[in-house]
């Protein structure tokens, strides 16, 4: 059984250069053993005084570091900021790039469509992994030779232009208003050429014709009069509390017809559930299901997210 | 009020490079390791052991300080000395001490005006 000190030392030296771990031995013995004397000397049993020595002399390797002047850290101040911005830049393109390369060939000249979207995640997941470890283990090997970088030095010519003081981006606005147009578009257009032709051959409409008089209307409106919403937003720079409000009874105005709709089963058009067997048997049903949650997750989402911006921008 | 923290680190980060200062003038005389210590702690240098001897090595490899196995006590001990090269940087050390109390001085003055 070897002594607690012999064990100390031991683990010290592990971590230190052959050629110096001789004379930090016999030193680090000396000075313990001074230690311990202390305190012996001062009324302290021996056992105590070694262990608390030891205590206080703390982790073996963190010591062997200060011995050695090695840092306790993969990637010092030095490094830090220049690993930092290469991983992010080499990420934001790599990963990306690589899985679309690899999930288009694997469609087509692999010919398995299916599966190209997998392929595509994975490869490029695999990929974001191998470039984070390389670079990673790269700038920890540069922090332990301590290679200067020989970079430019920052200077104030990097800086990039200020942004304005605008929360919402003009391309989000445009991105809205477009959706918001195509869902306007699409009410007319699945009446007048739908894809779906009943047995004479002419098109059926997705949509109840009967609705035309009652409810596609005030869904018409409420599609409009968001556009408007996304308008003023874009003016007014963000998200307002009186807006949140507006918004969120658009949302109630669209999403709770809707849902009434598809709960009693009278959005789709009667001929067309006739048309199609998996409709009839039971399909209608869980269509109606799906997309009744699908249409509470999004209106939920949507007046959370407005209340979260309102809160940053009003802040 | 500051935390206890706070104030713990500001002193530190005054009291560090210190800890250089006070074993050069130290080792004027000769010492080993732990006397060091003691001497250092009872002229209010309070410093861990676990920060001083690796310190007296690396200011060896600097070449501020000699060292000098002592065989003649009970147990060899490895005795350090303050060496020509470490008393010209001593001496630099030294009166930037001097200018920053001086410095300190004036301002606090400065502002009482």
């Amino acid at each position: 059984m070897t002594s607690l000190t012999d064990r100390y030392v031991a683990a010290t030296l592990r971590t230190v250069p052959a050629p110096r771990r001789a004379e930090i031995a016999d030193e680090l013995r000396a000075s313990i053993k001074d230690m311990i004397e202390g305190r012996a000397a001062a009324g302290q049993d021996a056992d105590a005084a070694e262990r608390e020595v030891l205590t206080e002399l703390g982790h073996p390797d963190r010591l062997a570091a200060r011995y050695v002047d090695r840092p306790l850290q993969l990637i010092g101040p030095a490094y830090y900021l220049v690993w930092q911005s290469l991983l992010r830049r080499l990420l934001t393109v790599i990963p990306a790039v690589v899985g679309v390369v690899v999930g288009v060939l694997k469609a087509t000249v692999g010919d398995e469509p299916e599966a190209a979207v997998g392929a595509g995640i994975v490869v490029a997941f695999q990929t974001g992994v191998q470039i984070a470890f390389w670079v990673t283990l790269s700038f920890a090997v540069l922090e332990r030779t301590r290679t200067p970088l020989t970079l430019p030095e920052w200077s104030p010519d990097q800086l990039a232009e200020a942004p304005v003081e605008r929360d919402v981006k003009l391309s989000d606005t445009c991105a809205s208003i477009a959706f918001l147009l195509i869902t306007l578009a699409f009410l007319p257009w699945q009446h007048l050429r739908s894809w779906v032709s009943d047995t004479d051959g002419r098109g059926l409409p997705l949509l109840d014709p009967a609705l035309w008089t009652s409810w596609l209307p005030v869904l018409a409106v409420v599609l409009v009069l968001s556009i408007g919403l996304e308008l003023v937003k874009y003016r007014l720079g963000g998200w307002t509390w009186p807006l949140v409000g507006l918004n969120a009874l658009l949302n109630l105005a669209f999403a709770v017809p809707l849902i009434w709709l598809l709960a009693t089963e009278r959005l789709l058009n009667p001929d067309l559930v006739d048309r199609f067997e998996w409709l009839r048997e039971g399909g209608l049903e869980m269509v109606g299901r799906v997309t009744i949650v699908v249409v509470v997750v999004i209106t939920v989402w949507d007046v959370v997210d407005s209340v979260v911006k309102a809160r940053r921008h009003t802040r | 009020m500051v935390s206890d923290e706070i104030l713990r680190t500001h002193l530190q980060e005054l009291r560090r490079g210190t800890v250089v200062v006070a074993s050069l003038v130290a080792l004027r005389h000769p010492d080993y390791g732990y006397a060091l210590l003691q001497r250092l702690t009872a002229h209010g240098f309070p410093v861990d052991a676990n920060t001083l001897y690796p310190l007296l090595r690396r200011l060896e490899e600097q070449g501020l300080l000699t060292s000098e196995w002592n065989t003649e006590e009970s147990r060899p001990r490895k005795f350090y000395r303050t060496s020509a090269d470490g008393e010209a940087v001593l001496a630099r050390l030294l009166d930037d001490l001097a200018a920053v109390q001086t410095s300190v001085t004036g301002l606090i003055e400065g502002a009482k005006r």
